[in-house]
């Protein structure tokens, strides 16, 4: 081989550069020039014998990948890139896991301002803090939704039988992933999400001892402390990724050695022709599948990156609280079933079914040994699918602080307007806004848009938890119930427990340069007796003039009085 | 398959409009969010002095107005927070007087973290308190955000003291004699002199500084050529002057005196206040 000087020497430098990317062309993708590259973008025959095949003999990157595939599997259906979404999203987590993790430390001193200095300090912070939330969501759905597929089209009946369990696995690494995440940011949200989700876990009926020494190992102490993050840290960052890692390339493996399974409808029932490819049903992988694939995750990037500017911001609470319960403590939405179900059941059979029904679900392909893929003949499974997928949906809604129990009137009106984390209500007003004074609900504020707007969602809070007896005409007719114990109960259509016409005021003070208080009054006269009064309570919230809620507003589906 | 690639790398294109599009305003974002830590931080301070501090430090930390949990009124034990001694000028008076070198956030966030004296009670559970050192944090920012142009446009000291308590009680600012009744209600309630020298009539010891019910007699035998009255009138203005021999727990430390030498400018506001502690504490 010549060396490039006499290259040059021989056929002058502009040849001689183009021999010389071509070589380096050649090299880097392990058997394919230029023109092989150019040919392959045209969509033309390959010439022979096909560089195209050469990648995945020669190259790392596609050695695990199959040359063609059946054209039968390259069209949305039946696999709609569920599969290959799944491992863009963990691709995806991976990068933007990594950038995050330099401006993190995992320790209960500095973790939450970690969060604020990537909001306000890290350029693109929030919006790399945004796609990686974004991306965990996404990615438990997708992986969700690629096993839902798997089961609807049979694939993973024999011989895919232990590639379905390996699925299996890696969807229950994604959702821990998306929950070790959770506790990171060191907020009020993570916090408890994480200690009901481990004192559930430690309900499991087994003795004592052994709960305890499954709670002390989840928490890394009698509660959760520094050690406790550090290890969900660690879980997040080492032990599931690797885990969620070795699993793919198993379950990647099991795909490629069985081959994708072909629409029920393409092949004899009992028969896998999967791996049986005639020469005109192959769909080359360079250019046809590759393209393919660099389109979707194009599509993928594109929708992330602009999801998490534009459609949704991660939350971040107040700093994290051990002895401050928030009122209503939600889980992840992937996760809410759990939530629903136990104000089904009891804890413990709550904690001991979810095992069950994993362990059922795994072994699932080696009981149901149907020879048949074709939906008319899975009937009974098929519906069996469906109720599950109702029920889980009907578990999850139970889940949801839609399905709360809920607390006192005043207090319900007063977590409305002002809630104890985030925007909300009259927080999203801006602060030059806030005019210091004394308001009642429903008032109209000239000049004044944003606060006669939070007095108009204040009445309408009222309005929920309010009756009367006297014919105010700002409340609906009071239902007086008389209890055993003497007591009367008084209701509205909206609620059980309503403020017989109460006395509701709003007040705003500025007790510092730029803090302003905030305080909500509720005063009910019982209707039984002049003298005494039913309720008389008060809920204060602070605002801060840099606080930077309106911003929050923008995002979170909650009533900010911003228009 | 061209309309793939046309498709991935319009996306792709877009992809990069948006990065660019959110790079461009990252600036402005930034600014909007370099606040609110210390603004939220600010936000949960307050809600944690309303509930701890302001029994002692009074609601508006001006050390006048407190209540008990009961809703009465009650002696504000604490030192005044929104005060310009303490919070105007680096270093503030206050970190002057207590030789302290570092900054007047430190300052503050040590104070309520470790406490002091046997009245301000340790606050970070570092040290055995109960508040975690977020917590100490938010509560220091409230503080310190007190300060502000208006606070600190006032001078430090509102009212000159004449040097000899004569001249004081002769002045047209008070009206002779004073009263015992309100100069009593005046140490036991809003200067709170009752949480360290004990009640007047001896009814509660003193828990730090000297007793002060035989004042009357002994204040004259402290310091040569003063008189009882000349004592305790300069005594509480300048506390590390002279210190007194007998403490409740042994000698008094000092000097500096373990007693706030802010008592001057409080009083300040109303001359008339001190009148009547005088009359009250030197009545026989």
């Amino acid at each position: 081989m010549a060396t490039f000087v006499e290259q040059v020497r021989e056929m002058g430098i502009k040849q001689a550069v183009i021999t010389k990317a071509d070589e380096v062309v050649e090299r880097v993708t392990a058997g394919m020039t230029i023109n092989d590259i150019r040919s392959a973008l045209r969509g033309d025959e390959p010439r022979r014998p096909n560089p195209r095949l050469r990648p995945h003999a020669d190259g790392f990157w596609l050695h695990i990948r199959p040359s063609f595939y059946h054209t039968g599997v390259t069209h949305i259906y039946p696999t709609f890139r569920l599969g290959w979404m799944s491992t863009f999203m963990l691709v995806w987590e991976t990068i933007t896991g990594l950038i995050l993790m330099v401006f993190y430390t995992p320790s209960p001193l500095v973790a939450y301002g970690n969060m604020w200095n990537i909001l306000g300090n890290v350029p693109l912070g929030q919006l790399f803090r945004n796609m990686h939330r974004l991306g965990a969501e996404v990615m438990v759905l997708v992986v969700a939704l690629h096993m839902l597929r798997t089961f609807v089209t049979g694939s993973y009946k024999k011989p895919r039988q232990f590639t379905w369990v390996t699925g299996m696995l890696l969807l229950l690494f994604t959702i821990f992933l998306s929950f070790s995440g959770y506790l990171l940011p060191w907020d009020q949200l993570a916090y408890w999400a994480l200690t009901v989700f481990i004192s559930g876990g430690a309900a499991a009926p087994a003795p004592d001892f052994v709960n305890n020494t499954i709670l002390l190992i989840l928490q890394g102490g009698p509660a959760l402390g520094a050690n406790g993050l550090l290890r969900w840290y660690l879980l997040h960052v080492l032990l599931l990724p690797l885990l969620a890692g070795i699993f793919f390339f198993v379950h990647y493996y099991k795909v490629v050695l069985y081959g994708i399974s072909l629409p029920p409808g393409r092949e004899e029932i009992g028969e896998d022709t999967a791996k049986r490819v005639p020469k005109d049903e192959r769909s080359y992988f360079i250019p046809d599948i590759l393209t393919n694939e660099l389109m979707w995750s194009a599509l993928l990037t594109l929708f992330l990156v602009a999801g998490a500017l534009w459609l949704w911001d991660a939350p971040l609470e107040s700093h994290a609280d051990p002895v401050v319960t928030p009122l209503h403590v939600v889980a992840p939405w992937y996760l809410s079933w759990s939530q629903g179900w136990l104000k089904l059941a009891d804890k413990t059979l709550v904690v001991a079914f979810i095992p069950l029904l994993l362990v059922a679900f795994i072994v699932m392909p080696y009981i149901e040994v149907g020879k048949s893929r074709r939906y008319a003949d899975r009937r009974v499974g098929l519906t069996v699918a469906m109720l599950f997928i109702a029920f889980m949906l009907v578990s999850n809604w139970m889940g949801s602080p839609e399905f709360r129990v809920a607390s006192s009137p005043d207090r319900e009106v007063s977590i409305h307007m002002l809630p104890e984390e985030g925007p909300g209500g009259l927080k999203g007003i801006p602060f030059e806004h806030m005019t210091p004074g004394n308001y009642t609900p429903g008032q109209e504020i000239e000049g004044n848009p944003f606060l006669t707007r939070g007095l108009e969602e204040y009445e309408h809070a009222m309005h929920q938890q309010s009756c009367t007896l006297v014919g105010n005409e700002m409340w609906d007719e009071c239902r007086v119930e008389t209890l055993d114990s003497g007591a009367k109960r008084y209701s509205n259509s909206f609620t059980s427990d309503a403020m017989p016409d109460p006395f509701a005021t709003l007040e705003i003070v500025e007790i510092q340069p730029n803090l302003k208080e905030m305080v909500l009054r509720y005063e009910v006269v019982n209707p039984e007796n002049p003298n005494e009064l039913l309720i008389d309570t008060s809920w204060t919230s602070f605002r801060h003039a840099d606080s930077n809620y309106e911003e929050e507003c923008q995002f979170l589906n909650k009533p900010c009085p911003i228009d | 398959m061209q309309i793939k690639i046309a498709i991935g790398t319009i996306a792709f294109m877009m992809t990069m409009m948006v990065f660019g599009y959110s790079a461009l305003r990252e600036q402005a974002r930034m600014e909007r969010f370099a606040n609110a830590e210390l603004g939220r931080s600010i936000e949960a301070g307050a809600h944690i002095f309303a509930s701890n501090c302001a029994t002692c430090h009074g609601i508006d930390g001006t050390a006048q107005e407190c209540y008990d949990t009961a809703g009465n009124q009650i002696a504000c034990q604490g030192l005044p927070l929104n005060y310009n001694g303490l919070l105007c000028g680096e270093p503030s008076a206050r970190l002057t007087e207590m030789g302290w070198k570092g900054s007047k956030a430190a300052y503050v966030e040590s104070v309520v973290a470790v406490g002091r004296g046997a009245i301000m009670p340790t606050w970070s559970e570092q040290y055995g308190g109960p508040l975690r050192p977020d917590q100490v944090r938010n509560v220091t920012n409230f503080v310190l955000n007190w300060e502000s142009e208006a606070l600190c446009s006032q001078p430090l000291v509102t009212y000159e003291w004449p040097e000899a308590a004569e001249d004081f009680l002769a002045s047209a600012d008070v009206t002779p004699p004073g009263d015992p009744v309100r100069g009593e209600e005046l140490y036991n309630v809003t200067y709170g002199c009752v949480a360290c020298h004990g009640a007047l009539d001896g009814s509660t010891a003193a828990a730090i500084g000297p007793a002060l019910a035989d004042i009357q007699d002994v204040g004259g035998t402290r310091v040569e050529g003063e008189d009882a009255l000349q004592y305790v009138y300069h005594s509480i203005l300048y506390p590390s002057d002279f210190i007194s021999p007998e403490c409740p727990t042994g000698p008094c430390a000092g000097p500096p005196s373990t007693m706030p030498a802010n008592f001057g400018s409080r009083m300040g506001e109303n001359p008339q206040d001190m009148a009547d502690i005088l009359a009250a504490l030197l009545q026989p």
